[in-house]
């Protein structure tokens, strides 16, 4: 978001709140006026400047839930043409029951092309991406720790495997707050069935209620109880909620000593913003007709995700600082090719569109745009059912794919081995991701602290490093 | 000891480098180990073991320079500069070493010394501590800074030439000098060293604690002499002494229907009934205060509200969490046994030792025993074809050894587990003896009769149900999927959640049992099962033995260890057991703790209000035989729990007192969410009292109820509300509580999530408050089922207007509100006559249909599940009111939102 468009939104949220105090009229009275302005300036979403610099001053973040293979995706392994099907040995001590038992080498079903200027390796299928290649920039040295979907969701998350944590887009909006006061700061676009572990990987944790993911559901009300049930005209519930003004000034003033009274005044005033705002904002036909066709909402494959990028980039314009895509599916073991294929096609044009229309708009710049899963996949397959076409989890390799908000575009960071079952160069654990997305929107992780349980605790758990090669 | 960077296997490798500290003398450190290894399992104290560097004759005594370095600079260099300069393991950031004096002088990569002795300004090393160069701040996380007083001796030390002995120098000072040993064994100020079993460095070993942050591990003072019981008064009196010390009167009295609101919720989670209402007001006696506290204390309601603060603590679900957040079947009689206790008063000692030991213990009820275990099994597990068992096993034990401490003893372990703590003196040694107490034990799903008193009624009707509407006919395909058995799975797993869901009425137990393995448990470094370390034999915390005296004697057969763990926590002589239980107590009573962090009595955590206060209580509770409604009694009749929520001269107080630190007022609190939910049915007329028996399923937001949940491989049964109100509308105590999927109305409002011990409710002001409550599905029934009952009672507005204050408030309407009240159904009543809107608030679905993305082909495969709700009562929906009647529930949802019902005074 370029910085005049930011004010300009600002200055109509302004406007249009004064509008909706005096709308209300003495709904919510002065002193949940005054609270507003005060709630502005310093309530717990108020914008706050970082501690570094920054590049980015917003996210979004597709988490393609089930493990992608980067080996059929970004990070294609020749070798494992030659390989095929030969039997191939595993010595991992404590590795899961799913990667004894015999195995065999897989190639790729997928055929490879290089992309853009930069040359980027990529599977065909992505047809759309392509046109964006030197935007992207492949990180393939990140290493996680589980191969169990929800710890390694959580991890990938929040930084702890367990889950209880708050997740990345909770600590960026504690850190920096929001630039727009009537949305919440970090919103997620599940799908219409939520990933495993469910609500944990959007939790504020132990940050306050604040900074809590808000999913905006894709089907039913985007958010729960936005709207009044049946039987509840605008025109009741106007004259409900003066009512209740009426009854909260009255016992505002037999408890001057309750500070909260006009905090919850407020959150009430926020909650009606929002029932005004939120209708709009989802509402995807204000878009132009080559903008909607652009994300895919016409091509059956991939128009449910494409809807959920346009919504993304309509809410970071909007001022939301972070916000979370859920693309889910990649779970493909033994059937790779068709089930990847689908996915990819999923995918492909939504991606593009996102980065392609940020970019038209001048936001790319400023928005910090990611796409990964919870682990990689892995360069063989168990024997289970016959040799297959197929690929198990593997936490120790897997592509993170970024585009805009000060990252090197047309790179890649970092290499696997030549059979892509661990990483070799520019190795760095999920928590030194972590740091980094942190240090892009201008943060450092080892000053957005919060105390809890006797420390006081980070997004990397322990402190982590940036990593240097991503930066432009 | 090989600290590898990317072997961070589990989360609780955390702070992994504030261990490694120790590389600063690694010779040292590892001879020190490998001896403990071989020979010493038990070693106490300091390291003066026999070691090379005796041998020498010609030792000196060390000069006040060297002895500053090892006093003051050595631990500060070993903790905060070592982990990232100096540890040979670890690629040493900024190309700069500083384990020894050459090193240090040599610099880094910016090629000057990071030391000019003399010079402290010039040195880079001094200015970077200080901080005062926004560029050269080191350490880097803010929070982990030198302290100014270790700034100022890193300053003097570089002032007087930097001495720097090196590790023979300090090896040897450390063994033979006599001014060493003389400060070791008294240290000068304040602080004071901690003998434990054993850290894994001597500079953690040697390391100093202020003897305030030690408070909790000494024996409790007996303030007012042996056998004095505490009353009510002497509570007051110790509040009223630190008020008169900060020059602050305390709030006057508060009116009676407050307090009467304010206990009856605070004992039983409930608002008062009317009846209570009149008769207290009417109730001149002396005792009539007495009377009300010991009807609550009597009442069942009791043992609930307190069962709820204690499963808090006790992170209780009735599901498993992770992937598939499996239904634990018989969780529920944890729940049930923790009301009874709370209602029988069961003595602290059984509660604690039937919890952590139940299944050891001797005599007694076997089988309520057996179900107490379950505490030990109330943490998130699962284990699936994806896990390694060493890994699932070891997510319990960790659990488990984390929970008790933090639960019983207010000292969490987590981070004891990776390295010796940063500020208790908690050696990761100590983690591993607590956890040696559980490695011999196993899960059991044991037999268990159900005890007189548990709710197991309408078991055949209720299994009957689960079979019906789990049944694998209700998963109907809504297309055709060419090479995916994706239905086959789907209905598989319901059936799997249908056979667990008809566990619930089974007479067994989600419990433990011992095993005869011997052995302990071995110390795992840096928290990672790759790097078995030492093992270690069953224990407790060692430094309640050193301050308190109490040591722990666990036995090394398998069986047993529980129980001696147990009897060293309930044993009268435990510092910490019963401090923790009389502060969470007295919070559950005043919103906040005399220490205000319950589960964490440690450096970190706060220091009590009133110590001495907390001290007689703890004493006199443990001489009084360990009674909650005896302690709980007390604290409701004293005058502090009787203020006022306003004070008198509100700026001197702020001034006096800014933290609210000192009980001067009642502090106001909102009702959590449970209290909420209740009290709303309690006004409504709807609330069903049914004491326990499997969780119940009253109807969430629909839209949450039918929202898919990926599970392993699919998508979770969906969620199904129990067919008629008298079910749905129990206390919410009862209702069944998934870790996977939460009640947005009571989540919202700040029900903590199951998965770690909850010590203290939040109480966030939120947006989606005001929706859940304005326009949510729960709220709008309760408005309408409230209306239509004050209309059938009442037939004249002004007098259902009355009856609605009386039902929400428990009070009376003054004049002004009575008036605006009649006004606003009177106008509400008009727009209802013109705008005639019939829809249901809810329409109660038959099917949900599924989709997923099919995972052998990433197809989008749908099926249809039937939610098979036959015989689903439905609540009363405002949309069959009569328009007067409506108009009047319009006038409920707005009390209903009011904060004078939303908060306590």
């Amino acid at each position: 978001m370029s910085i005049p468009q930011n004010a300009t939104t600002r200055q109509a949220a302004r406007f249009d709140r004064r509008e909706l105090l005096f709308g209300l009229g003495a709904t919510l009275g002065t002193v949940a006026f005054h609270s507003l302005l005060r709630a502005e300036e310093t309530g717990p979403l108020a914008p706050k400047p970082g501690h570094v610099a920054s590049r980015a001053k917003s996210c979004i973040f597709l988490f393609l839930e089930g493990g992608p293979s980067h080996i059929d995706t970004f990070d294609p392994k020749p070798k494992l043409d030659e390989l095929h099907m030969q039997e191939f040995h595993r010595k991992d001590k404590l590795a899961s029951a799913m990667a004894s038992g015999k195995r065999y080498f897989v190639k790729s079903p997928f055929e490879f092309e290089r992309a853009g200027e930069s040359g980027l390796p990529m599977n065909r299928l992505f047809s759309s991406l392509r046109s964006v290649a030197d935007d992207l920039c492949y990180y393939r040295g990140c290493v996680g720790e589980s191969i169990n979907h929800p710890t390694a969701c959580y991890h990938m998350n929040t930084g702890n495997r367990f889950g209880g944590d708050p997740a990345i887009g909770s600590w960026v909006t504690y850190g920096l707050g929001s630039p727009n006061q009537d949305l919440p700061g970090f919103i997620v676009l599940p799908e219409v069935y939520f990933p495993q572990g469910g609500a944990a990987n959007w939790s504020n944790g132990f940050l306050p209620a604040f900074y809590q993911g808000t999913p905006l559901r894709p089907k039913g009300s985007p958010i729960l109880n936005l709207r009044p049930p049946p039987g509840i005209s605008s025109e009741v519930q106007r004259a409900n909620l003066d009512f209740l003004a009426k009854l909260e000034r009255d016992h505002a003033r037999r408890h001057p000593e309750h500070d909260k009274l006009a905090a919850r005044l407020h959150s009430y005033e926020l909650a009606f913003r929002m029932q005004s705002a939120v209708p709009g904002l989802v509402d995807l036909s204000r878009e132009s007709a080559k903008t909607r066709e652009s994300y895919g909402l016409d091509n059956e494959a991939c128009a449910d995700i494409g809807r959920r990028c346009l919504l993304a980039r309509r809410l970071v314009e909007q001022g939301v600082r972070f916000v979370e895509i859920y693309a889910s599916g990649w779970d493909s073991h033994d059937y790779i090719a068709k089930a990847h294929d689908r996915r990819i096609r999923a995918i492909d044009q939504p991606l593009a569109a996102l980065i392609s229309d940020l970019k038209t708009r001048g936001m790319l710049d400023e928005t910090l745009v990611i796409a990964c899963g919870e682990f990689g996949r892995t360069p063989d397959n168990g024997m289970r059912g016959g040799k297959k076409v197929g690929r198990d989890h593997n936490a120790e390799a897997m592509t993170v794919l970024f585009a805009g908000g000060g990252v090197r575009g047309g790179e890649i960071v970092g290499a696997t081995d030549e059979i892509g079952e661990k990483v070799v160069e520019v190795a760095h654990p999920i928590r030194d991701l972590h740091v980094t997305i942190l240090r892009l929107l201008g943060l450092d992780d080892r000053r957005l602290t919060y105390f809890h349980g006797g420390r006081f605790k980070q997004l990397s758990q322990t402190g982590g490093e940036v990593i240097d090669e991503l930066i432009a | 000891m090989i600290v590898v960077a990317d072997d961070a296997t589990l989360v609780a490798l955390e702070c992994l480098w504030l261990v490694f500290g120790s590389a600063f003398c690694s010779g040292d450190f590892l001879r020190t180990f490998d001896l403990r290894f071989v020979a010493v399992p038990f070693f106490v104290g300091l390291v003066l073991v026999a070691s090379p560097a005796s041998g020498d004759e010609s030792f000196r005594e060390p000069d006040e320079a060297e002895l500053q370095f090892l006093r003051e600079i050595r631990p500060v260099l070993a903790e905060k500069c070592l982990p990232c300069h100096g540890d040979p393991n670890q690629k040493l950031r900024g190309e700069l070493d500083l384990r020894d004096r050459a090193r240090a002088l040599r610099g880094g990569e910016s090629g000057e010394p990071s030391i000019v002795p003399g010079k402290p300004d010039a040195s880079p090393l001094y200015v970077a501590v200080t901080r005062s160069d926004s560029d050269l701040e080191m350490p880097p996380k803010r929070n982990d800074r030198l302290s100014e007083s270790q700034v100022a001796a890193i300053r003097r030390w570089i002032e007087r030439g930097a001495t720097w002995p090196d590790d023979a120098r300090v090896d040897a000072i450390r063994k033979r000098s006599k001014a060493w040993k003389a400060y070791v064994s008294d240290p000068e100020g304040e602080a004071v060293r901690v003998e434990t079993s054993g850290g894994t460095s001597s500079e953690w070993e040697e390391r100093l604690y202020e003897t305030d942050a030690l408070w909790a591990f000494r024996p409790l003072r007996d303030v007012s002499g042996e056998g004095e019981p505490i009353t009510s008064a002497s509570i007051d009196e110790f509040i009223e002494r630190r008020l008169r010390e900060a020059k602050i009167g305390s709030a006057p009295e508060t009116d009676r229907r407050t307090w009467l609101r304010r206990v009856c919720f605070g004992l039983t989670g409930l608002p008062p009934s009317d009846a209570e209402l009149e008769q207290f007001a009417s109730d001149d006696s002396p005792d009539a205060f007495a009377k009300v506290v010991d009807r609550l204390l009597a009442s069942p309601r009791f043992g609930e509200r307190f069962a709820q603060h204690w499963l808090d603590v006790a992170r209780y679900a009735d599901t498993a969490g992770y992937a598939n957040d499996w239904e634990r079947p018989q969780a529920w009689r944890y729940r049930d046994y923790v009301v009874r206790a709370f209602s029988e008063d069961k003595d602290y000692a059984s509660f604690v030792s039937e919890q952590v030991a139940g299944d050891e213990l001797p005599d007694g009820d076997r089988s309520e025993r057996l179900v107490a275990a379950g505490f030990l099994r109330m943490g998130p597990w699962e284990h699936t074809a994806m896990s390694v068992a060493l890994v699932t096993r070891h997510l319990w034990l960790d659990d488990v050894t984390n929970s008790v401490s933090e639960v019983f003893l207010g000292h969490p372990l987590r981070c004891a587990r990776c390295h010796d703590h940063k500020f208790d003196p908690i050696p990761t040694r100590d983690y591993y003896r607590v956890q040696a107490a559980f490695v011999s034990t196993d899960f059991a799903d044991a037999n268990a009769r159900h005890v007189s008193g548990e709710n197991v009624l309408e078991a055949k009707k209720r299994n009957q149900r689960v079979t019906h509407q789990m049944a694998g006919k209700n998963i109907v395909p809504l297309m055709k999927l060419e090479g995916d058995n994706a239905l086959g799975r789907v209905t598989k797993k319901l059936a799997a959640y249908r056979t667990r869901a008809r566990q619930r009425f089974a007479p067994k137990a989600l419990s433990v049992k011992s095993t005869p393995r011997k052995g302990g448990a071995s110390i795992l470094e840096g928290g990672s099962l790759e790097r078995r370390g030492e093992e270690v034999t069953p224990g407790a915390l060692s430094a309640v033995a050193t301050l308190a005296g109490l040591d722990a004697e666990l036995p090394a057969t398998g069986q047993g260890r529980r129980r001696a763990l147990a009897e060293w926590i309930v044993s009268t002589e435990n510092p910490l057991t019963h401090r923790v239980y009389v502060n969470r107590v007295w919070q559950w009573l005043f919103g906040r703790g005399i220490v205000a962090t319950p589960s964490n009595f440690g450096k970190t955590g706060e220091r009590p209000t009133h110590p001495e206060l907390l001290d007689e209580l703890a004493g006199s509770f443990v001489r009084e035989g360990l009674s909650t409604k005896a302690l709980v009694r007390r604290l409701a009749l004293t005058s502090t729990y009787r203020r006022s929520s306003r004070h008198p001269k509100p700026a001197a107080l702020e001034r006096a007192d800014p933290n609210a630190r000192l009980f001067a007022t009642f502090a106001p609190r909102r009702l959590t969410a449970e209290e909420l939910r209740d009290a709303m049915l309690v006004s409504s007329g709807e609330l069903r009292t049914q004491a326990g028996g499997p969780g119940v399923f009253p109807e969430i937001d629909w839209e949450v109820a039918l929202q898919p949940r990926h599970i392993m491989g699919g998508i979770a049964p969906v969620y199904r509300p129990s067919l008629r109100p008298e079910e749905r509308h129990r206390r919410t105590l009862y209702v069944f509580r998934y870790r996977g999927l939460s009640d947005p109305l009571l989540t919202t409002f700040d029900r903590p999530g199951p998965d770690l011990s909850c010590e203290r409710r939040d109480e966030a002001t939120i947006a989606p408050q005001a929706l859940a409550l304005m326009n949510g599905e729960f709220s709008h029934g309760r408005a309408a089922a409230l209306a239509a009952s004050v209309a059938r009672s009442e037939k004249d507005l002004a007098a259902q207007v009355e009856a609605l204050f009386r039902r929400v408030y428990g009070r009376s309407a003054s004049v002004e509100e009575r008036r605006a009240s009649m006004a606003h159904v009177e106008r509400m009543r008009e727009i209802r006559r013109t705008t005639k809107d019939q829809r249901p608030v809810v329409e109660i679905p038959e099917a949900v249909d599924r989709e997923m993305v099919a995972e052998q082909t990433g197809q989008l495969f749908r099926w249809r599940e039937k939610l098979a709700l036959e015989g689903f009562v439905r609540d009363l929906s405002a949309s069959e009111l009569s328009p007067s009647e409506r108009a009047l529930a319009d006038l409920a949802l707005v009390l209903l939102n009011s904060s004078e019902f939303v908060y306590v005074y």
